[in-house]
């Protein structure tokens, strides 16, 4: 623990050079103004941020794009409560009770509330992070190949089950990224795979191309086809924050540690990520809380267990990713990308190959939530005007950073025009309701999959019956199928009680 | 009948694409080494998963329908939430606009296609403000100034901050991209 201790304060250390500290207070800033903009998501902001990264320190980088995750899920709920305009999913929940103390006049009391929910979820979720993670990193060194191939699966398996779409409709998106990572020549063999003698593909489809044209342009195809908007703000003038008193606080403490429970489990879990967590918590409020008959009302409690568990869900899912490399979530995997262009494998050995990188981003989340927070107090009225920017001038943008993102990355004209042809395809995904999140985590995954799969059968005489026969792997393949299966048991219960 | 077809179209489109790639894999040039499994095994595993996920949905949508589907976990969270809580959540429904979209990809399309010839600056601050007023926005002042001054300023965070080498165009192109970068104090 003293060791802990001594490396988070190095962390500290680090996160207060003049660099690492631009990093976190740019991150914090755009991750506000992400959430806020018109246009923008949090996954398309921290994609959009990656290519600005390329050139920076690997601590710096993970530090700005961990900013911008963990501030892109506070602002949003300004939005919500002012204006009824939830930026995306993860703030919807925050709408019904924020926005109905808006319409009492509470609108300064709910984004008090907002601010310490959030602080408060961050904060909880930092300390979990920091505990967990050496444990859970010791754990996973003694994985041996199946045990992780089971992790990967597992992970591939939550995103489809626990995500916005159809099961198959998200099963076809998941194998179609695990086929786009097949693409081009194979390390062991040297074969050609699906190339089709374009010399560019030789080097495979980067799975950035893949992200940034899916989530970034796909997008903005489909805002343009609903036609683009702005929001004009009528209230805006009147923004301010009152925290609450310590006697209020006290009257929610349960909330509060439900909520951030609730997210650090849930960010835990490969694929949920801080929508799952913000409308689980209203969830179980609205069943279990003390309130639960005056949820919806305009109360407190339906701000806290939303904002709580989705700040707290950033620290939880983190842990899967430094600890195995396997990202909880869509703007995870973003991080993981960035780990890997900087030419660092998160995973079990990165805590003794780079234990100053992984303590300094662990410390960059305490002072990112508590920064956050700042800024969020005295500078939301500022920030909350861009919603005014009209939404075309952001996606014009967007393209624009997209395509300088894909060009960035190798220098190559063809990764252009595959951005392109990916945003055609993460338009045709999200018009025929197909989840581009395991399209994109199937291509980021696809190599650690097929090479844990292969080494796998090789050391075992193509038995593929050992991931199902080794207690650790045979666990998890099992938790796999159930994970697959609930969605399942879920309708056939849902039917039959209807 | 005809509505069944429609929704079975993109499954029948992407089992029939995945079926074409199976061909592609078993074509793969290697020498197999001993008893391992090649190179084509894996792609081939994921195809096969492919063609069973879109014939079990096309069998489905044949038999029952759209309405039986099973959704992700979030999905039916956020529905069943919305549900409940309509008045505040729900929004009007936008008008889809296909031609729109496509003059919006075409105009991407074009965009990458001029790049190269261009340079970066002479193809992105048109492309930005033809994309601004395709999308509707008519204060041309605004438009113009956001265009040109934001793309000046993209290339300048590009070329002098991060050190990345934008397409500079050819011949005359070149020359202007070349008097932008002296301009920025690019050497």
């Amino acid at each position: 623990m003293d060791g802990v201790l001594a490396q988070l304060a190095a962390g500290f250390v680090a996160v207060f050079a003049p660099a690492n500290f631009a990093a976190l207070f740019v991150g914090l800033v755009l991750g506000l103004l992400v959430a806020v903009l018109p246009g923008l998501t949090l996954v398309m902001g921290v994609v959009l941020a990656l290519p600005f990264t390329y050139t920076m320190d690997v601590t710096a980088a993970i530090i700005l794009l961990t900013a911008m995750y963990v501030s892109g899920t506070y602002a949003g709920a300004w939005t919500s409560i002012l204006f009824k305009v939830p930026g995306e999913p993860i703030d919807v929940p925050m709408l019904w009770d924020g926005y109905a103390m808006a319409r009492k006049g509470e609108a300064a009391q709910a984004l008090g509330w907002t601010l310490v929910a959030a602080g408060v979820g961050g904060l909880a979720a930092a300390v979990a992070m920091v505990a967990l993670a050496q444990p859970v990193a010791k754990i996973a060194l003694t994985f041996s190949t199946p045990e992780y191939f089971a992790i990967i699966a597992f992970g591939l398996a939550s995103v489809v089950s626990l995500g916005g779409s159809s099961l198959a409709n998200a099963l076809i998106s998941l194998f179609a990224g695990l086929l786009i990572a097949t693409v081009g020549v194979d390390d062991t063999y040297g074969t050609h795979r699906f190339t089709f003698g374009v010399p560019i593909l030789s080097d495979g489809i980067d799975y950035l191309v893949v992200m940034v044209g899916a989530f970034g342009l796909g997008e903005v195809f489909m805002r343009m086809e609903k036609g683009f908007k702005s929001v004009p703000l009528k209230a805006a003038g009147a923004v301010r924050t009152r925290l609450p008193a310590l006697r209020e606080l006290n009257a929610t403490k349960g909330t509060f540690a439900r909520g951030t429970l609730l997210g650090i489990l849930i960010g835990i879990v490969p694929g949920a990520g801080a929508t799952v967590a913000s409308f689980l918590s209203y969830g179980i409020e609205a069943q279990y809380g003390r309130r639960r008959r005056e949820m919806g009302s305009g109360i407190p409690e339906g701000i806290v267990a939303p904002q709580t568990a989705a700040t707290s869900s950033v620290g939880g899912a983190m842990i899967p990713l430094i600890t195995m490399g396997i990202p909880g979530s869509g703007a995870t995997a973003i991080i993981l990308g960035a780990f890997l262009l900087h030419g660092l494998q998160p995973g079990p050995q990165v805590f003794q190959s780079s234990s100053h990188i992984v303590y300094a981003v662990f410390a960059s989340v305490f002072v990112g939530v508590i920064g956050m927070c700042l800024i969020g107090y005295f500078a939301a009225r500022l920030l909350v005007r861009v919603l005014e920017f009209p939404e075309v001038i952001v996606s014009a943008y967007v393209v624009m950073c997209c395509i300088l993102g894909a060009f960035a990355a190798r220098n190559n004209i063809t990764d252009v025009w595959l951005i392109v042809v990916f945003g055609v395809v993460g338009y045709l995904c999200e018009r025929f309701r197909f989840p581009i999140a395991p399209l994109v985590l199937g291509s980021i995954l696809g190599p650690l999959a097929e090479t844990n799969f292969m080494t796998t059968m090789i050391s075992f005489g193509n038995d593929w019956t050992v991931f199902f026969t080794r207690p650790i792997s045979g666990t998890i393949m099992a938790l796999t199928v159930l994970t697959l299966v609930f969605p399942v048991l879920r309708h056939l219960r849902r039917r039959r009680a209807a | 009948m005809i509505g069944r077809l429609a929704r079975s179209l993109p499954y029948a489109l992407v089992g029939a694409g995945a079926v074409y790639l199976y061909v592609v894999a078993g074509q793969f040039e290697f020498h197999r080494r001993g008893a391992n499994l090649g190179p084509d095994f894996w792609p081939k595993l994921v195809l096969v998963l492919i063609i069973a996920t879109c014939a079990w949905e096309i069998v489905r949508i044949a038999l029952v329908g759209v309405r039986r589907e099973v959704a992700g976990v979030l999905q039916e969270m956020v529905e069943e939430s919305v549900r409940e809580h309509g008045d505040v959540a729900a929004g009007p429904e936008a008008r889809s606009r296909p031609l729109l979209l496509l003059a919006g990809m075409a105009l991407t399309a074009f965009y990458v296609w001029v790049i190269q010839a261009l340079g970066f600056f002479l193809a992105t601050a048109p492309y930005v403000a033809l994309f601004i007023a395709l999308g509707g926005y008519r204060r041309w002042g605004v438009n113009l100034a956001v265009s040109a001054a934001g793309t000046f300023a993209m290339m300048f965070f590009f070329m002098k901050v991060v050190y990345v080498s934008l397409p500079p165009g050819q011949g005359p192109f070149a020359q202007f991209t070349f008097w932008l970068m002296q301009l920025m104090g690019i050497r």
